[in-house]
C-alpha cells in the first residue's frame, strides 16, 4: 500500500502542496484528478523521489520510500521523455536494463511488451519517425518493461485516440489485477469513472474529494432526487418542497430532507410516475462541484 | 556501476553510428592525413635531369650523380647546344651544361640544382687544373677529398625545429576541434534529457553521478577513438610519403603525452560542460549558458597556439603549469621541444587536482540543477 501522508511544498510564496494525504491499495487503480497548476504532478514527482517536499511523508507498507523501492516503481512523467534517435526497442531493453533487468530478461520483456501494445513493427524505427500516439505506447512500454511493482503515471491518455485508449486501458487493468496499485492523472473525467476505483479530487494544493468512486457517487448524490411524470400540467412540480427544477415532465429536486417519500407521493398526484431516484451525480459534476 | 556502463554503452552506440560523428571522423582523418603530405608539396622536387654537351661537360658527370646526395640527378648527354637547348625549353631537362662553361636553363636554374652544379663544376674545374699544373691526380684526388662540415646547434636541438612545430601546431588543432565537439555533446545530450524530462525516468532507476559519468566516459571513448583514429592517419600518412624519416625522435612518447592530456582535458571541459548544460532546458539556450566554457577553451586554444609557435617562451612555460590551459600547452611544447621532467610532473598533477575538483564540482552542480523545472536556474543557487 502507498500512503501519501500530509504533503506541503511551496515554490517562493506560491503554495503548491497544502497538506496532501490519500493512498492506493495494492490492486486498486486510483485516478488523481484536479484543474491544471492543482499540484498533481507536484505530488507525483515527489511520489517518484525527482521532487522534495518540504514536510509530510510517502509511505510503503509503513516506512518511507527509498530509492530501491522507487526502482521497481513504473514511472511516466507528464512531459514525455523518449530519447528521439534511438531505436524504439533498443529503448525500451535500455531502460530495462537500467532498472535491474538482465541483458536477456530485458530483450524478451521488450518483445512481450511491443507485442501488447501493437508496436512490433515499429521495434526498429527511431522514435521520432513514429506518430504522437505510438511515441505514447512507447513511453508506457518504457514504465513498464522491468514489471514495476507500483505505478505512476503523469497523464498517460492525453492525446490518445478511443482505441489507444482502450489499449493502453487493458494493460493497466492487467498489472492492477495482478496486485499493482496503479496511480494516474487524467483530465479526462468519464475515462477515470470508467476505469478506476478510486478517484482523489485536488484543488489549490489540497485533497477536496477522496475514495472509492461509487462512494463519492453515492455520498454527493444524497438530496437530489429526479422525477419524471408523463402528462402531467405544467407548474405541477412547484409544489414539491426543496428546490425544483421544473423541465416539461421533468423535474430536478435539490436539498432533499428524509428518505422522499413525501415527494412521490405528490409526484403520483400529479400524473404517471415514469421515473423516481436518486439523481448520482456523474465524476464531472462532482469535480466542478468540489473544484468550485 | 552497472547504470554506468549501461548509460556510457549507450552513449557510445547511438552517437558513433550518427552520420555527423562518422563524417567528422572520416574527414578529420583525411585533413590530418593530407597535412602530412603538405611538406613534399613544398620542398620542391627531389630528383633533377641535367643535359651535358660535349666532353668538358660530361667530366661533371661523376661528381653530379656521385652516391650520398640528398638529391638524385639523371644525366642525358646531348649532341650540340641546340639540342640541349630545345630540351630545356621542352622541359624535358631542368638544366643543361655546355662546354662545361655555361649552365642553359628556362629562366632561372633551380637554386638548389644551382648551387650543386657549381660545386660539382668546381670540382672538376680545379682538380683539371691542379693536373695541368702537374701535379699528380692521384695526389690531387686524395687532397681534394674533404670531410663535409658537421652541424653542431649549441641552442636547442634544432635539427627538427619546423618539424616540430608543424607538428605542435597541428597537435593544437586536432585538440581543439576534439575538446570542443565532444564537450559540445555532453552539454547537448544533458540538456536533450533535461527538456524532456529523461532525466526524471532515468533518476529513478540510476543515480545522478552514474548517468553524469557514464555520459562523459561514453562520449570521451569516441572523442579518444577519434584521436587515435587522426593520429594513426596522420602516421601513416608520414611513412606512406617516406616523411616519416624526418620526424623528430620520440614520437611515441609524443603520442602518449598527447593522448594521456587529453584525457585530462577532456574530463575537465566535459564536466564543466554538463554543469553548465543541466543549467537550462533548452537547446537554444545551450550556447548562452556554455559561453563561459567556450571562452576558456578559447583562450586555452590561443595560449596553445602561440606556444606552439613560441615552445621556448616564458609565457608557454607558464602556461603549460596553470590548468586548462597545461591540457592543450603542455603536449604542444612537449612536442615543439624539449620539457623539464619536473614541468611536466608539476602540470600534470596541478591539472590532475582541477579536472578532480572540476568533476566534483560539476557533479554537484548538476545534481542539483538536472530536475529543476522551468526557466534557466542561476548558479548562484545551486553552488553553496
Amino acid at each position: 500500500m502507498i500512503e501519501i501522508n500530509d504533503l506541503h511544498k511551496r515554490y517562493g510564496d506560491k503554495t503548491a502542496l497544502d497538506g496532501v494525504t490519500f493512498s492506493v491499495r495494492p490492486g486498486e487503480m486510483f485516478g488523481f484528478v484536479g484543474a491544471n497548476g492543482a499540484g498533481k504532478t507536484t505530488t507525483m514527482r515527489i511520489l517518484m523521489g525527482v521532487l522534495t517536499a518540504d514536510s509530510g511523508s510517502v509511505l510503503r507498507d509503513g516506512r518511507p520510500l527509498t530509492f530501491e523501492d522507487r526502482r521497481r516503481f513504473g514511472y511516466m512523467p507528464e512531459e514525455r521523455g523518449l530519447y528521439q534517435k534511438m531505436r524504439v526497442a533498443e529503448q525500451v531493453e535500455y531502460f530495462g536494463r537500467l532498472s535491474g533487468l538482465t541483458a536477456s530478461g530485458a530483450k524478451k520483456a521488450t518483445g512481450d511488451l511491443l507485442e501488447q501494445l501493437s508496436l512490433t513493427e515499429r521495434a526498429n524505427d527511431t522514435v521520432d519517425a513514429l506518430s504522437l500516439g505510438n511515441q505514447q505506447r512507447v513511453q508506457l512500454a518504457v514504465a513498464l518493461v522491468h514489471t514495476p511493482e507500483v505505478l505512476v503515471l503523469d497523464e498517460p491518455f492525453s492525446g490518445l485516440d478511443p482505441l489507444a485508449v482502450d489499449a493502453l486501458a487493458g494493460v493497466l487493468a492487467a498489472r492492477c489485477e495482478a496486485g499493482v496499485p496503479v496511480l494516474f492523472s487524467s483530465h479526462q473525467l468519464d475515462l477515470v469513472e470508467r476505469l478506476c476505483h478510486s478517484v482523489g479530487i485536488i484543488s489549490a494544493g489540497r485533497m477536496v474529494a477522496s475514495g472509492t468512486v461509487d462512494d463519492l457517487r453515492d455520498r454527493e448524490g444524497r438530496g437530489r432526487l429526479r422525477v419524471v411524470v408523463r402528462g402531467a400540467s405544467p407548474g405541477w412540480a412547484a409544489s414539491l418542497p426543496g428546490e425544483v427544477v421544473e423541465n416539461g415532465d421533468e423535474a430536478l429536486v435539490s436539498d432533499v430532507d428524509g428518505d422522499g417519500q413525501d415527494i412521490l407521493h405528490l409526484a403520483v398526484k400529479a400524473g404517471k410516475v415514469e421515473h423516481f431516484g436518486w439523481q448520482r451525480p456523474t465524476l464531472t459534476e462532482i469535480f466542478r462541484e468540489a473544484v468550485a | 556501476m552497472s547504470g554506468l556502463w549501461l548509460v556510457a554503452q549507450r552513449e557510445i552506440i547511438t552517437r558513433g553510428r550518427t552520420k555527423a560523428f562518422v563524417i567528422g571522423l572520416v574527414v578529420s582523418a583525411v585533413l590530418v592525413a593530407a597535412l602530412a603530405f603538405l611538406p613534399k608539396l613544398f620542398s620542391g622536387p627531389d630528383s633533377y635531369t641535367v643535359g651535358l654537351v660535349g666532353g668538358q661537360s660530361q667530366a661533371l658527370q661523376p661528381a653530379l650523380t656521385g652516391p650520398a646526395k640528398e638529391m638524385t640527378i639523371a644525366v642525358r648527354e646531348f649532341p650540340d647546344e641546340a639540342a640541349a637547348s630545345d630540351a630545356v625549353n621542352a622541359g624535358d631537362v631542368d638544366a643543361a651544361v655546355v662546354d662545361g662553361r655555361r649552365v642553359l636553363a628556362d629562366g632561372e636554374v633551380d637554386r638548389e640544382l644551382g648551387l650543386l652544379l657549381e660545386s660539382a663544376h668546381q670540382t672538376v674545374q680545379t682538380q683539371r687544373q691542379l693536373a695541368d699544373a702537374g701535379l699528380d691526380a692521384a695526389k690531387v684526388a686524395q687532397a681534394m677529398r674533404v670531410t663535409p662540415l658537421e652541424q653542431v646547434s649549441v641552442g636547442a636541438d634544432a635539427r627538427y625545429a619546423s618539424v616540430r612545430v608543424g607538428i605542435a601546431s597541428l597537435l593544437v588543432m586536432v585538440l581543439f576541434f576534439l575538446l570542443i565537439y565532444s564537450s559540445m555533446y555532453v552539454a547537448m545530450g544533458v540538456i536533450e534529457e533535461k527538456g524532456s524530462r529523461i532525466v526524471e525516468i532515468l533518476l529513478t532507476s540510476i543515480r545522478p553521478w552514474q548517468l553524469l559519468g557514464g555520459k562523459i566516459l561514453g562520449l570521451g571513448t569516441l572523442a579518444l577513438a577519434n584521436l587515435v583514429v587522426i593520429i594513426l592517419a596522420g602516421l601513416g600518412a608520414a611513412v606512406a610519403t617516406g616523411f616519416v624519416a624526418e620526424l623528430p625522435p620520440g614520437m611515441t612518447g609524443i603520442v602518449i603525452s598527447t593522448l594521456f592530456w587529453f584525457i585530462l582535458g577532456y574530463a575537465f571541459f566535459a564536466a564543466l560542460a554538463a554543469a553548465l548544460g543541466s543549467l537550462v532546458s533548452r537547446q537554444e539556450d545551450a550556447n548562452s549558458v556554455l559561453t563561459p566554457m567556450t571562452m576558456l577553451m578559447t583562450i586555452t586554444y590561443l595560449v596553445a597556439y602561440f606556444s606552439a609557435v613560441q615552445p621556448g617562451s616564458a609565457v608557454a612555460r607558464i602556461l603549460s603549469l596553470v590548468p586548462p590551459f597545461s591540457s592543450m600547452v603542455m603536449p604542444v611544447r612537449m612536442a615543439g621541444g624539449e620539457v623539464l621532467a619536473w614541468e611536466i610532473a608539476v602540470a600534470a598533477v596541478l591539472m590532475l587536482l582541477a579536472t578532480v575538483g572540476t568533476l566534483l564540482l560539476g557533479a554537484r552542480i548538476y545534481q542539483r540543477a538536472v530536475l529543476r523545472t522551468g526557466g534557466r536556474v542561476k548558479l548562484t543557487e545551486v553552488v553553496r
